[in-house]
């Protein structure tokens, strides 16, 4: 019966999420078809442009998970302590909306924000010696910036799924930590933060998997910033020049492939951490 | 859908998959496909012809009026127009849009307009098993009549082995446009010379604090207005070799030249299109730029918004000890789709489109003899530039350097990674030119050239 | 981990009766607490408030006034009309092209991510633990690094330009059916469904009247998700349907090319300025805003709401 109810799915499953993967696994190690073994890596990561794009991405990444986690729990726990129901409420939608503007949208908002003039926050974009577009978007700094849209965009979906993970710990739970007379800090770090463990994980994996795919900000940066954020800036812009500009598809497999395998072997690492499989 | 000669092809594709996802692995074995029957009527292979098809067009938005005149002047022709970004900046819109499509085998546009003069280079060569996009012009399909009509050089960029595949809008040759109003108000004389220019640039940082002689805010104009104009050789192209010297003298005096203006303030870094730069462009003397300036800097009311009599052209700006050249800024280029289904009215509109005295040009010097006259006289007539409007760009048009290359990338991607964010950072191009050099080599190892 | 109930009002109740007396230290950490929590919510709200304002204003206000003085009502009719006309109503087409992708993803999603992720949760089957693993390892794969190879599937079966190469990728989601697993084996025991299943009840029943009616917070939750993800989705519709198929947010990252602000070349009388595109921005994200506005209540409490033991 099982067999029934999931084979819609698998379906699905079969034709876009494993048969692409295989064929992307198939012409990472080809060229016109015939198995040419590590050629396409070794052409791609001699490839100038690979490693500086690995770099983006790798502080990207960190930056942003590093805000996720530490802002994210933070704000859940204090949102969840809030006792005035109409503020604890609308203090989650208030983080919220931001996630309707993700995509393009998001990076179109930001745009007007980052440019010093228009900004409504120009005052603070000076305040950082940053007096132009350009400035502001400059190569060395612009991990920071994206995570910052990044955290933005996708923060407050996190921040209610832990609000909810935090609802579901049982009362009996909270109030012998009270009765035993832990602070509010204590029973966060004792006793919220380990049963949220499995949440934070599984935030972790899935910011991780979508932070090494980063493509479509900085592709408007580039449009926007007139070339000065580079079209080879995210690895996911490197992979599309490899398919769209240089016509190599076996080169833009490869990539993919690095992506695949980098954010495989590290959420393995989370899922042993968080208990993401407890049930099996 | 005309795709007739590969119908097998599409069929044995379409059974692969679907007779088992799991063995896509197959599918690029088929995807190398030859391409059809050359049809001697136009010198390339072309596809069921369908009559009054509705011909799709890509254009930016500033050719959009162009396109629309026509239609006002062809209403039996159906068109679809899709605006997109012309390729500015060498954002490759053109190319990897085309190379979607390829990969689709359909999908094609019927015409597109490129801001960019290298699209020919790609475009001339099959890609994913298609035949070339851009159809060969000279072999059939435009008469040679009309081809002769163009100004003498202005379709190199878009010639491979002889063979034209594009035709193109304007020329865009670099000369010397100045505010003739403040230039008498402050009694300076119209420099003729690189050296007067600079010199001129010191003059006006000490007395006129605060007005400007250009913006090299923009990847094409630092590499096209100034290193090109100044004759220096950071991007040259001999058969796959692809050279760029920072250290040439010529390449050396233009740095100099360009951060001494940046360091006293006369060449600002704002984008010419920037809201800063238009809030300042009262304070704008002179500036050395394209044709295109004409219409959209200075006849453009939200841009400089020139009164009449104003601003006038000159000669362009040569070295002292140098040869009479200048540079070129674009100057886009339409191209035909060689899978067109409806060629004759591909025809009717690119030979409009550039030869039309009403709209060929859209705004600069069209590179279409017949029309550029009537452009320049119009120009003229209309008294609008002070000066020698029609001899300043007479000269220019016919003094574009040669020794400028038209490899297959552009060069403005690496000035504007290197060169726009490090002025900006406050350094100067001298110390970021070795940077900027092996950016551009880089580029160009890439796309498959050698570095000589 | 067994997951109770939560009933709000007692909760409050109960702490409400046991309130700590308020020494310094706890005022400090209030007052740090709340500190964060009104910082985070201009950080959040600010550039959306901006952007609410922003197509009121023209150009030059825009630039020129406090980035939050508030226009005139009949600018934002002529920026409305602008944009409006903008290619003779090419952001209708845009708009049209969105909802229905996404829609119909999202009906399409539903109906298979929702009996699979109950599958998974609560019976037993062949290839189960497979499909379970599978499904967090594709989940895991960036959803980027598959447009290519997708592309070049659709490609092959002459898929691409139709709306089919956009709404069946879209309907692939195996967040919802991991999610969908997750509430029903958290939240539902198999002892409630055997009860039901000695009582009689098929299979079908026992999904469809004792497992779905619990479920609906998570089929909403997928759905939100779903629908959400997808109108936002660049990447993928950006190589599958171009051209006039293409969805607002490919749509709107094409209009910043005629902003002339961002575009060199767009001198012309057609150029979209700062404050269109502002107006289009916040048309792009719309529905999706209108979404969150009315299910405010049920998103806020997410995962809390249902449970197995009444």
């Amino acid at each position: 019966m099982g067999t029934i109810f999931s084979s819609g799915y698998t379906i699905f499953l079969l034709a876009f999420g494993v048969g692409p993967a295989v064929y992307a696994l198939f012409l990472a190690f080809t060229k016109n078809g015939a198995f040419v073994g590590f050629d396409n890596f070794v052409r791609v990561f001699a490839d100038y442009r690979f490693l500086p794009a690995v770099g983006h991405v790798a502080l990207f990444v960190v930056v942003w998970l590093a805000c996720l986690i530490v802002f994210v729990v933070l704000l859940a726990l204090i949102v969840h302590a809030i006792r005035i129901r109409w503020l604890s409420t609308t203090s989650r939608f208030l983080f919220y909306i931001p996630g309707a503007l993700a995509g393009a949208s998001s990076v179109l908002l930001w745009l007007f924000v980052l440019d010093p003039a228009v900004s409504p926050v120009s005052f603070i974009l000076e305040a950082f010696g940053k007096e132009s577009f350009v400035q502001v978007v400059q190569t060395d700094t612009l991990h920071i910036v994206l995570a910052i849209i990044a955290f933005w965009t996708g923060a407050g979906g996190w921040i209610v799924i832990m609000y909810g993970a935090l609802n579901n710990i049982s009362d009996e739970v909270m109030e012998a930590a009270r009765i035993d007379g832990a602070g509010p800090i204590n029973t966060a770090w004792h006793i919220q933060i380990p049963l949220l463990r499995k949440w934070i994980s599984y935030m972790a994996i899935l910011s991780l998997a979508a932070g090494t795919q980063l493509f479509v900000e900085p592709r408007v940066l580039a449009q926007a910033s007139k070339g000065v954020v580079t079209q080879d800036y995210s690895l996911n812009q490197l992979a599309f020049l490899y398919a769209f500009r240089q016509n190599d598809f076996n080169g833009s497999a490869a990539i993919s492939l690095v992506l695949l395998v980098v954010a495989l072997g590290l959420s393995v690492f989370f899922v042993f951490r968080g208990g993401l499989f407890e049930r099996e | 859908m005309a795709t007739q000669q590969r119908t097998p092809v599409r069929a044995s594709r379409a059974l692969l998959v679907g007779a088992a996802v799991a063995s896509l692995g197959l599918l690029a074995g088929c995807a190398g496909t030859g391409t059809g029957e050359i049809n001697p009527e136009y010198g390339f292979a072309t596809v069921e012809q369908i009559a009054d098809s509705p011909i799709t067009i890509w254009v930016d938005a500033t050719r959009q009026p162009a396109v629309e005149a026509f239609q006002a002047a062809h209403p039996e022709i159906e068109i679809d127009l899709v605006v997109d970004d012309g390729s500015a900046g060498a954002s490759g819109t053109f190319q990897t849009k085309i190379a979607l499509a390829d990969q689709a085998g359909d999908g094609w546009p019927d015409v597109v307009f490129s801001s960019q003069a290298n699209d020919a280079s790609w475009a001339s060569q099959p890609n994913a098993g298609q035949q070339a996009f851009a159809a060969p012009l000279n072999q059939g399909f435009l008469d040679d009549d009309f081809l002769d009509g163009f100004t003498a050089g202005a379709l190199e960029p878009a010639t491979v082995d002889g063979t034209v595949y594009g035709l193109r809008n304007d020329l865009a040759p670099v000369l010397f446009w100045y505010n003739a109003a403040l230039f008498a108000e402050f009694g300076y004389e119209v420099p003729t010379t690189w050296e007067e220019y600079e010199a001129l640039g010191e003059m006006l940082a000490a007395e006129h604090p605060g007005y400007f002689l250009g913006s090299i805010g923009d990847s094409f104009v630092g590499p096209y207005v100034y290193y090109w104009a100044g004759e220096a050789p950071i991007f040259t192209v001999d058969g796959d070799s692809f050279g760029s010297d920072l250290s040439d003298p010529n390449s050396v005096k233009v740095t100099t030249m360009l951060d001494n203006m940046v360091a006293n303030g006369t060449l600002i870094q704002d984008s010419l299109f920037s809201a800063e730069f238009v809030t300042q462009s009262d304070k704008l003397l002179a500036i050395p730029g394209a044709a295109w300036y004409s219409g959209a800097l200075f006849q453009n009311p939200d841009n400089v918004g020139a009164e009449p009599g104003e601003w006038g052209a000159a000669a362009p700006l040569v070295w002292e000890d140098g040869a009479e050249v200048t540079g070129n800024i674009g100057g886009g280029m339409w191209y035909a789709s060689s899978h067109s289904a409806n060629l004759d009215a591909v025809k009717t509109f690119m030979q409009f489109i550039v030869s039309d005295e009403e709209t060929a040009g859209t705004g600069g010097l069209p590179a279409y003899d017949s029309a550029a006259a009537a452009w320049l006289s119009g120009q003229a007539e209309s008294g609008f530039f002070a000066g020698d409007f029609e001899g300043a760009m007479s000269t220019a048009a016919a003094t574009v350097w040669t020794g400028w290359g038209f490899p297959n990338f552009s060069p403005e991607t690496a000035y504007a990674k290197v060169i726009v964010p490090g002025l900006a950072e406050g350094k100067t191009i001298a110390e970021l030119s070795a940077d900027w050099e092996q950016e551009m080599k880089n580029e160009a190892q890439t796309v498959g050239y050698t570095i000589g | 981990m067994v997951s109770l109930n939560a009933n709000n009002r007692t909760r409050q109740l109960a702490r409400a009766g046991r309130l700590r007396p308020i020494t310094p230290s706890v005022f400090l950490g209030r007052a740090l607490a709340a500190a964060v929590v009104v910082f985070f919510s201009l950080f959040f709200i600010v550039p959306i408030a901006w952007l609410l304002i922003a197509p009121s204003k023209d150009g030059r206000q825009l630039l020129l006034e406090n980035p939050f003085s508030v226009g005139t009502l009949d600018q934002f009719a002529a920026n409305w009309e602008s944009l409006m006309t903008y290619q003779n109503g090419l952001v209708w087409t845009w708009l049209g092209n969105s909802a229905f992708y996404a829609t119909a993803a999202l009906v399409i999603t539903l109906v298979i991510s929702i009996p699979a992720g109950y599958a998974l949760a609560l019976t037993e089957f062949r290839g189960r633990h497979l499909l379970l693993v599978t499904t967090l390892v594709v989940m895991l794969i960036p959803n980027t690094a598959l447009v290519l190879p997708v592309f070049l599937e659709l490609s092959a079966v002459r898929l691409i330009g139709s709306p089919l190469a956009v709404i069946l990728p879209f309907s692939f989601f195996p967040f919802g059916v991991y999610l969908t697993y997750i509430y029903f084996s958290t939240t539902i025991s198999r002892d409630l469904l055997d009860a039901a299943r000695i009582d009689g009840a098929s299979e079908l029943r026992v999904f469809g009247q004792v497992a779905l009616p619990l479920a609906t917070p998570v089929v909403a939750l997928v759905g939100f998700f779903s629908f959400t993800g997808n109108w936002t989705n660049y990447f993928l519709p950006f190589v599958t349907v171009p051209g006039r198929a293409a969805p607002i947010q490919v749509g709107i990252a094409e209009l910043l090319a005629n902003v002339p602000q961002f575009n060199p070349t767009s001198a012309a009388s057609t150029t979209i300025d700062l404050p269109v595109l502002a107006l289009a921005t916040l048309l792009s994200v719309a529905p999706v805003l209108i979404v969150f506005l009315f299910s405010q209540r049920f998103l806020v409490t997410g995962m809390t709401a249902g449970g197995t033991k009444g």
